[in-house]
């Protein structure tokens, strides 16, 4: 392979890792969309936070694998916290209040971050099996990022199964189409919920953890994937796994690529995109809804 | 009859307050008071959507931005442009962008709407970083000249004197909720509210739902854009986190829930609840968000319906409680 040909393969490969860690996000968001009729605008928040706890796992025992098992458990708990007290409080009230309430939680999270944390870029440091590179015909390309793209698939295979041959993964399923009338066959709806929004903070916080050592942590984080996530979501159709997925890929690979080609406009490429298809399909490319 | 005149003479006074104001408390504390006119009438643009037809918008900053970019960048290029029509400049450019983005958003409501503007607003703000020869990408557009209040031969005031630019700006957006508020009680402000209650049974009574939206939608953004113009020429200064920032979209919700939807006034008092928080909190903390964020927590958990509802509510008792007490007495 010629090096114009391996950098071409380089660059597939950061935007398939990219659009993988972007899928984490946005399937979590997607879902509790489904689920609660709104988009979380606290998800991006608990994708940072995440990094901010892998930081300190990783800080006081000095295992990357325990930080990478343990915070995105904690950030899910603070996710299933923060449903059970103040989200499922205020869903009677609909789903305006819900959704400045999660703009709330993103406030509070943002700048509690940086009261904790300070506002400095923070380094993770990644164990010395994923350190390198690894060397396939002429093409250099760094072990971690395989390795995130792993994590991720593994990470989708254990969801694709919870959801499509489990009993919890058919009550959730049942649940994203019609709440009131799952809830009238006696399956209690709110712990569901609860459920799904911890499961879907947990891939945020999967997502965080992953994305530390690439881009180390700092209170700007949330912005650009919560961004790109809540595109992706909209473009992919609200509350629609599938759409949500080939659209990470693609917006993976737009944006690996676009930074290549036309540096100056690829945070533009995203946006254009969502436009043409929202006014060809305005509930995006498989919503069935608004 | 006496009570025409209390409400004359009420008025009459809020405004020797306000002429008076400046002299009272001085310089920083009339510049606060504009900060916080800016941000009470941009905030009751967007109460127009939420408050009164029912659309929830995550990018209500993006006419605030076009608004105020548009006034800056006139002003910056074009030499002699005179005040008034740099800040029409603002409004018409507002309303157009709103005239494009209408064909695409009036179709929907409730939560795609909020999220569309969230992205169209996202991408206002990368685009005021990336064209930077129309921009000037993160710094902004800043340093231009501040044209005086000219009438040709009668009158030229000079609008770089703070004192100067407190009565103008309080006159303008004076004139401007004054407008939004009688555009409410016309018929097509009833319309609104029809709309906001029951989109369905208004079609059906015969008056076209999507066009009434359009135009109020128009309405709401061309203000918003003043209230971007008056920033600009307040500040002397546009950069991309000022004007296009989630955080400019967001303020104004904010303000208008802790104010209390569904009133006129809700925003405004919701704004000045902001304002003296935001005012004490930089004192003694950095975390000014975090308290916002807090706040608007404890509102929406607590006190759903707002200060103003908190206020009507009290209204209420206390109000019972004197009949109670009357009926006693007999």
């Amino acid at each position: 392979m010629d090096s114009t040909t391996a950098m071409y393969v380089a660059q597939g490969i950061h935007g398939l890792a990219y659009g993988m860690i972007l899928f984490l996000v946005a399937s979590g968001l997607t879902m509790i969309f489904g689920m609660m009729g709104i988009l979380n605008l606290a998800h991006a928040a608990f994708f940072m936070l995440s990094a901010y706890f892998s930081y300190q796992a990783l800080a006081m025992t000095g295992n990357y694998w325990i930080a990478l098992l343990a915070a995105p458990l904690a950030t899910a708990v603070v996710g299933v916290l923060v449903e059970r007290f103040l989200l499922r409080k205020v869903h009677a009230f609909g789903h305006v209040g819900e959704l400045l309430l999660t703009v709330g939680v993103s406030l509070v999270i943002l700048d509690a971050v940086k009261a904790f944390w300070g506002t400095e870029s923070l380094y993770v440091d990644l164990p010395e099996s994923l350190k390198g590179l690894i060397h396939v015909g002429g093409l250099e390309y760094p072990v971690y990022r395989l390795f995130v793209i792993g994590l991720a698939l593994v990470v989708l295979f254990i969801m694709a199964f919870l959801l499509y041959r489990t009993r919890l993964g058919m009550v959730v399923r049942a649940a994203v189409s019609d709440a009131d009338m799952v809830n009238a066959l006696g399956i209690n709806v709110p712990l569901v919920f609860m459920l799904v929004f911890g499961i879907g903070t947990w891939m945020a916080g999967v997502a965080g953890v992953a994305i530390a050592p690439i881009l180390t942590v700092f209170p700007g984080l949330a912005d650009q994937m919560g961004m790109d996530a809540f595109l992706v979501v909209v473009t992919g159709g609200f509350g629609s796994l599938s759409g949500a997925f080939i659209i990470s890929l693609v917006f993976g690979e737009l944006s690996s690529y676009g930074v290549q080609f036309i540096s100056a406009l690829a945070p533009v490429l995203m946006f254009v995109l969502m436009a043409i298809i929202l006014v060809i399909k305005p509930t995006g490319l498989f919503g069935e809804r608004e | 009859m006496t009570k025409r005149m209390a409400k004359w003479v009420s008025w009459g006074f809020l405004c020797l307050v306000l002429l008076v104001f400046p002299r009272v408390f001085g310089i920083y504390y009339s510049n606060v008071f504009v900060a916080f006119a800016i941000f009470a009438v941009y905030s009751l643009t967007l109460n127009m959507l939420l408050g009164y037809t029912g659309l929830l918008s995550f990018g209500h900053a993006m006419f605030f931005g076009t608004g105020a970019y548009t006034t800056a960048i006139a002003l910056d290029r074009i030499s002699g442009m005179p005040l008034l029509p740099v800040v029409l400049a603002g409004f018409v450019a507002s309303v157009v962008l709103a005239l494009i983005l209408c064909p695409i958003v009036v179709r929907v409501g409730g939560t795609a709407f909020a999220m569309l503007h969230l992205a169209f607003g996202q991408l206002m703000y990368v685009l005021a970083l990336k064209l930077r020869f129309l921009t000037g990408g993160e710094d902004g557009v800043g340093g231009f000249p501040i044209p005086a209040f000219s009438i040709p031969g009668i009158i030229s005031v000079d609008m770089t004197n703070p004192l100067n630019f407190f009565y103008f700006a309080i006159a303008v957006l004076g004139l401007s909720t004054w407008i939004l508020w009688f555009f409410t009680k016309t018929p097509i402000g009833s319309i609104m509210i029809g709309i906001r209650d029951n989109p369905q049974r208004v079609e059906y009574m015969g008056f076209r739902v999507t066009h009434t939206k359009a135009i109020i939608y128009c309405l709401a953004a061309g203000f918003a854009g003043i209230t971007g113009s008056i920033y600009a020429l307040f500040q002397n200064l546009i950069s991309a986190e000022d004007g296009y920032n989630i955080m400019v979209s967001f303020g104004p919700i904010m303000a208008t829930i802790v104010g209390g939807v569904g009133s006129f006034s809700g925003p405004i008092f919701g704004s000045a609840i902001f304002s003296i928080i935001e005012e004490l909190t930089s004192r003694y903390t950095e975390r000014v968000e975090l308290v916002m964020g807090l706040i608007l927590i404890g509102v929406i958990l607590y006190a759903p319906m707002g200060f103003m509802g908190v206020m009507g509510l009290l209204k209420q008792r206390w109000l019972a409680a004197r009949k109670v007490k009357l009926e006693g007495a007999k």
